[in-house]
């Protein structure tokens, strides 16, 4: 069920009438709801895999509960490494198994030996990374004692399953949304507004941005040989707000979608492309995926209190893990190196905090801010590609200035509309988030008018009809 | 909780009425221009009675040249083909030409093999170019209440939202709307004879590999023997064209008469793709076709 479907425009309401309904009844009621409603959102994807998730949840809660129960430390680690290593190998069975085995026969077959692997023929479930995250969080918040387990199942599973947040994060934490699943919710006029608005905010962003953006993208990256330098330069720009407009569209609609059942998320967007250099952007792309890594990853690995050398390996290596996070593909793992490698310079000077306590915007800004939306667009080259081969292919027509045509864009009438749509639309968003960026705004403020604007734009300028499903969903 | 609801409704509702507005003037002057073949029958065409009309998909449309069938033959002709449909298209077509207060003495129905054997015919992609007709057009709307198919819903409620319809064809019905109130005797790709034709670009590798093949082609589709029925009728003469197949030979049913030039040619270098013939691929066609039908 997408975000953006009619049918999720059926489902919500249903839900939404269904749960204040029961606001005076017992809070295990709301919260019983809320997870069956979760169970069935997934299950509407592939019912299949939900026995997984269950699965998946019922160890995290037992192993935290064995965890806090015995009282030998092997029994602790026992159960720790084994909920890790059980997590873990879900994911390396449906994300990477395919990736570690073609490239272990391509080494060898480099080597001149030919072997043929056993390779498996299955679907990645949607939103494993996700869910398997918010339980490694929690098991390993239980391990390090920073929080007590959760004895209440359904309390558990609807904080690992909670439908807005279920298929594409924000990867949550136990001890920002347990604590709001356990306290009695009653309803709140002014979050509920700004969940509204927060929604069409986020549908504006996928229907009219992300999507419309995608019929060009597509084009270019599936056939960039035949494309002028300016036309990939636009590609790599156009996938950029793509990307964006996708998954911070999701967030958006996930954040307004929880608002109205009076559950705050985690923020994921903090307008990233108004970054100053690399480590801002870091800190305003994908928020609540790079603080994950940063806290159960960066600073057990000693973070940056060790020497240089240390910074730098431990910066490669969660750079690394990041992108490979995203997907088993090379692409992924050089997207990763290349942030880390823009990253460095920072590091070394010491200058990668050096925009976290200027939040204010001057016009001297303005060439920082393009350079490091330049090199990111450039980095989505790699992360948008199919295989390294093709990004390298993708490159190196970038800098082939001999043909300096856009004619691609407008090549007839249908193109030229999609440009046009697409220009309109970038110009409202990069506007829009200014405005909110000035005001050192947390969320986006819309007006009545602005919101009217949004729904004119939805409806007269979204893609419908070439629907997209979510980038985020594949990872 | 009851003043959010309430907010929601009115300004829901508030927004919903003033979008279908919008919607419904975007297909108010599309439907007053000429834009697609549909409009383009109803207000761009100022003669009433035809000699002939060609009616088909994009075969039909890019095969028959009405303008050079004109100036050889003396008669006066309309190509009235739709790209990307079919003959339950055609039938609606045909239903709506002949509502707009045109006739014809001839038809000549241009096919396609699969079309004829599809013995459940679906909605077809450009339909949605007959919605600005839906209001005063019966044929239209009974149409869409039958057909099945993708979003046949979204036609099915376009006379009371028409913001459904106009909203999933943005770039198809409301764009338009909004040219057609600047420019309304705009068309969109064919000339003032209802034509088009491909560039004389020789069709790609891809039809190099075919082999030459012999098919056998069925009557299976309903909507002919409604358009037989109609043909009938209004007193018209039927008569079924095939163009020509890039290594195709077809072989019809005797039941109907068939002008059959699936092999007329079979050089490349006149074709667009496989089953379009280019410019120089159609001035032979609409030659031949000359030939058979006006001689």
């Amino acid at each position: 069920m997408l975000f953006n479907s009619i049918e999720f425009f059926v489902f919500l309401p249903l839900v939404f009438l269904l749960y204040w309904m029961l606001q005076k009844q017992k809070l295990s009621l709301q919260n019983g709801l809320l997870l069956v409603a979760s169970y069935y959102f997934y299950a509407c994807w592939d019912w299949r895999f939900l026995f997984l998730l269950m699965f998946s949840t019922g160890l995290d809660y037992l192993a935290g509960l064995m965890m806090q129960q015995t009282k030998n430390e092997s029994n602790r680690k026992f159960w720790f490494w084994f909920t890790i290593s059980v997590n873990i190998g879900f994911l390396g069975v449906f994300k990477y198994y395919n990736f570690f085995v073609d490239s272990f026969a391509e080494l060898l077959s480099g080597l001149g030996f030919q072997v043929h692997f056993w390779t498996l023929n299955v679907i990645l479930p949607v939103g494993i990374s996700f869910y398997t995250f918010h339980g490694l969080s929690y098991v390993i918040d239980i391990y390090k004692r920073r929080i007590e387990p959760e004895h209440n199942f359904i309390e558990y599973a609807l904080f690992v399953s909670y439908f807005p947040l279920l298929v594409a994060g924000p990867i949550e934490r136990a001890t920002h949304l347990l604590p709001q699943i356990k306290r009695k919710r009653s309803f709140d006029y002014q979050k509920s507004i700004q969940g509204v608005k927060q929604i069409i905010w986020g549908l504006f962003k996928k229907v009219v941005i992300a999507d419309n953006c995608a019929f060009f993208v597509n084009q270019i990256f599936d056939n960039s040989a035949s494309h002028s330098a300016p036309e990939l330069w636009l590609g790599s720009v156009l996938f950029a707000f793509q990307i964006y407009g996708d998954f911070s569209g999701y967030s958006d609609i996930a954040l307004g979608t929880s608002k109205l059942f009076g559950i705050d998320l985690l923020r994921n967007f903090n307008f990233p492309y108004f970054s100053k250099d690399i480590a801002d952007f870091w800190r305003r792309w994908h928020i609540s995926l790079s603080t994950w890594f940063r806290d159960y990853l960066y600073i057990p690995l000693g973070g940056s209190r060790g020497s240089k050398w240390q910074s730098v390996r431990n910066t490669f290596i969660i750079f690394l893990v990041s992108g490979f996070w995203h997907g088993a593909n090379w692409t992924f793992i050089i997207w990763g190196l290349i942030h880390a490698l823009l990253f460095l310079p920072l590091l070394l000077s010491n200058s990668n905090r050096s925009s976290l306590n200027n939040s204010n915007y001057s016009l001297s800004d303005l060439p920082k801010v393009l350079a490091t939306f330049i090199f990111v667009c450039l980095a989505w080259v790699f992360f948008r590609a199919d295989s390294l081969t093709e990004s390298w292919h993708f490159i190196s027509g970038m800098v082939d200035f001999r043909d300096v045509s856009l004619g691609f864009f407008y090549k007839n009438s249908k193109y030229i509309l999609i440009s046009f749509i697409c220009f309109i639309s970038i110009l409202w968003l990069v506007i829009t988030e200014w405005r909110n960026v000035l005001k050192n705004n947390y969320e986006i403020q819309l007006s009545k008018y602005n919101l009217f604007v949004l729904l004119l734009m939805i409806f007269f300028m979204g893609s419908f009809k070439n629907q997209m499903s979510f980038i985020y969903f594949q990872f | 909780m009851y003043t959010f609801l309430k907010k929601i409704v009115i300004y829901g509702l508030a927004s919903f009425i003033v979008l279908n507005l919008i919607a419904f003037c975007s297909l108010y002057f599309l439907g007053k221009s000429c834009f697609y073949k549909q409009q383009f029958v109803k207000n761009g065409v100022k003669e009433t009675t035809f000699d002939y009309v060609v009616l088909g998909s994009s075969t039909g449309l890019t095969t028959l040249n009405t303008k050079l069938i004109d100036s050889i033959t003396q008669k006066k002709g309309l190509n009235i083909s739709i790209d990307d449909s079919g003959l339950s298209s055609h039938y609606l077509m045909l239903q709506h030409f002949y509502s707009a207060g045109k006739s014809t003495k001839k038809l000549i129905l241009a096919v396609v093999p699969d079309d004829l054997g599809n013995a459940e015919p679906m909605i077809n992609t450009n339909d949605y170019r007959f919605i600005p007709h839906i209001w005063n057009n019966d044929e239209v709307t009974n149409y869409f209440n039958q057909m099945n198919g993708k979003n046949t819903l979204l036609y099915k409620v376009s006379p009371y939202f028409p913001l459904i319809p106009v909203s999933y064809y943005n770039t198809e019905l409301f764009y338009p709307g909004l040219l057609s109130i600047l420019k309304p005797g705009n068309r969109y790709l064919f000339d003032d004879k209802g034509n088009f034709s491909y560039p004389n670009t020789s069709a790609n590798k891809e039809i190099d590999n075919l082999i030459h093949r012999t098919k056998k082609v069925e009557f299976k589709n309903p909507y002919l023997t409604k358009i037989i029925d109609f043909c009938t009728e209004n007193k018209i003469e039927l008569l079924i064209y095939q163009s020509p197949i890039y290594k195709t030979s077809l072989v019809f049913p005797e039941s109907i008469i068939v002008i059959n030039h699936s092999d007329l040619i079979n050089d490349k270098v006149y074709f667009y793709d496989q089953i379009h013939v280019n410019s120089k691929g159609r001035t032979i066609c609409t030659l031949k076709f000359c030939e058979s039908v006006f001689n």
